[in-house]
């Protein structure tokens, strides 16, 4: 009831992800990327969206067992969800680091190679939000401001 | 109507698919029996003409007669032209025979991909992101960026190409030395493609192009082959090429003269993959990218003769026969560009697919729409109803451009349908 205020989703999306399953990595992203093209979305939001989305989904191949990502387009923004099965994050603070990675100075100057690259899915976002059970699953929300 | 470096015959065209199914864009359909690039779609790839058996999806190079209307005409041939005669025809032969074509004087650009090499090197030293920065070699890729990828417009090289620098270059020193008014002076290339052709027409990056117009490899091969049998091994008449600028004849070649070795090729229907992850934001550890949409680069363009993998070891065979070339000033490279030498004249503009509807909610209604026209067609992707699959129907639909009944499958099921019900009105 109290929830009742917040407005409903004008289009929603969900594309499921199998996890390990590299050869679609990356297909849920192109795929909203086309929606995104066809509702005439900007190209700065589509490109800020579509990174996150990239790192989210393969985050979920590489981790999880399996989850979907869902896109839902509100008239103020598009916000993503992406959950799934898997074995969770002990340690949300240091996975949400900047430079929590292994990569080198240079790729991390590119903001390349940075861990679970939660950083630069937040970077890319208006909003940011990530709750996580160890050995349950991880459940991410972002979203892109519409201009 | 624009003009355009490719067309479609509609005398000749006999409705098949065979173009529709091919346009990397899906910006060909084929209606009344007649196939129709939606030319806002369009990239230039000439995938089309490639694909069509008929005749009727054709290049639209400057017809012959239009080189009549200037004083001085200059060839200026694709470094593609090198690798179409043989291994042992050497690249100032090929272009002494061009000269007995009529044409008032040949310029090689093979020197001009060198320098752009260095010139490239030096740019992507100083270059801020966003990485990594992508070639506009290939007319057609550029497009592409313009249509598909806008996002990736602020990745391309702010760097004119080989061709257009050239013909820029040459126009000005034709003028002082022979006195001539620019518009007396005709340059046109010699064309592996049909991207090159439209480039011409309507420049990207460039108000109006330096270029003539431009004649295809294919239509000249004959007359040159046959004028080659009388051309003798030249002697120092014209200047050596470059090897290293050969090489930009296939894929690799640009990258190939690059001191900078964080780079990579890609080629053909990869390169809508890798844009793709570009966009998301991948391969920013890479600095440049050079990339063609025909397979094999400028050596598989579809108005060239020589097969593409023949042409490859014509190339390496030339290219290995050559001496070495002097290395070129990288100090007066690095000054050229300072100088905006090699600099893009205009701004490349996005030229992105119209949305589906007017506003957001217009085109979430018609998205829906969209998704549910998708799940009443039979997803075979047969291309009959003249869209090159069952998606593309579903969005001429929706954009008010087709009718579900167009499709073959659906219309032979309201057929049997229509028939049991006579029967059973019958019985």
């Amino acid at each position: 009831m109290m929830r009742a205020a917040l407005a409903e989703p004008l289009l929603v999306e969900r594309f499921p992800i199998r996890g390990g399953d590299y050869e679609h990595g990356g297909d849920a992203a192109a795929a909203i990327k086309s929606i995104m093209r066809q509702l005439g979305i900007s190209p700065d939001v589509m490109r800020r969206l579509s990174i996150a989305n990239f790192e989210a989904e393969m985050n979920l191949v590489m981790y999880a067992d399996e989850g979907w990502i869902e896109l839902q387009v509100f008239p103020d923004a598009l916000r993503v969800v992406v959950s799934d099965r898997g074995p969770g994050i002990p340690d949300i603070g240091l996975a949400m680091q900047e430079g929590w990675s292994t990569a080198t100075p240079e790729m991390r100057a590119r903001g390349f190679g940075a861990g679970l690259g939660l950083p630069n899915m937040k970077r890319n976002s208006d909003e940011f939000d990530i709750a996580s059970t160890v050995g349950v699953g991880t459940t991410v929300r972002y979203g892109v401001h519409l201009p | 109507m624009i003009a355009k470096g490719h067309l479609i015959d509609a005398a000749a065209c006999v409705g098949c698919v065979a173009c529709a199914r091919n346009c990397p864009t899906k910006a060909i359909r084929v209606r009344d029996g007649l196939a129709r690039i939606k030319y806002e779609l369009c990239i230039d790839c000439g995938g089309c003409v490639r694909s069509c058996d008929h005749g009727a999806a054709r290049a639209a190079t400057t017809p012959p007669s239009h080189l009549e209307r200037f004083a001085y005409t200059v060839a200026v041939p694709s470094v593609t032209l090198y690798a179409q005669f043989g291994r042992d025809v050497a690249p100032t032969r090929v272009l002494h025979a061009l000269t007995q074509l009529g044409f008032d004087g040949v310029y090689d650009i093979s020197w001009m991909c060198e320098m752009l090499a260095a010139a490239t090197d030096a740019y992507v030293n100083e270059a801020r992101g966003p990485w990594p920065k992508i070639s506009v070699t290939c007319p057609a890729v550029v497009r592409l960026v313009q249509v598909r990828y806008p996002g990736l417009i602020p990745n391309l090289l702010p760097i004119e190409t080989a061709r257009e620098l050239s013909a820029r270059l040459l126009r000005r020193r034709l003028q002082a030395e022979l006195g001539l008014e620019p518009g007396a002076i005709g340059i046109f290339f010699i064309t592996p493609c049909t991207a090159i052709m439209d480039s011409i027409l309507s420049p990207v990056g460039l108000e109006q192009s330096y270029l003539d117009g431009a004649l295809s490899i294919a239509e000249l091969y004959g007359p040159l082959l046959r004028a080659l049998e009388t051309t003798p091994e030249p002697d120092t008449y014209l200047d050596e090429v470059s090897p290293r600028g050969l090489l930009w004849a296939m894929a690799g070649g640009e990258i190939a003269g690059m001191r900078n070795t964080n780079t990579l090729t890609v080629k053909g229907p990869d390169v809508q993959h890798v844009f793709d992850r570009i966009e998301a934001g991948t391969f920013q550890s890479v600095d440049f990218i050079e990339a063609y949409i025909c397979p094999d680069g400028c050596v598989s363009g579809g108005l060239t003769i020589e097969g593409r993998y023949a042409a490859q070891r014509n190339l390496q065979h030339i290219v290995k026969s050559l001496p070495a070339s002097p290395a070129i000033g990288e100090e007066r490279v690095r000054q050229l560009l300072r100088e905006d030498f090699f600099a893009t004249e205009e701004e490349i503009t996005a030229r992105p697919v119209q949305p589906l509807g007017r506003d957001l909610r217009e085109a979430v209604a018609r998205q829906k729409k969209l998704q549910s026209l998708i799940g009443q067609l039979p997803g075979k992707n047969c291309a009959a109803c003249g869209a090159p699959d069952c998606a593309t129907l579903a969005e001429d639909v929706v954009r008010d451009e087709a009718a579900l009944g167009d499709c073959v499958f659906l219309k032979i099921e309201r057929l049997e349908d229509d028939l049991r019900a006579q029967e059973a009105r019958v019985s």
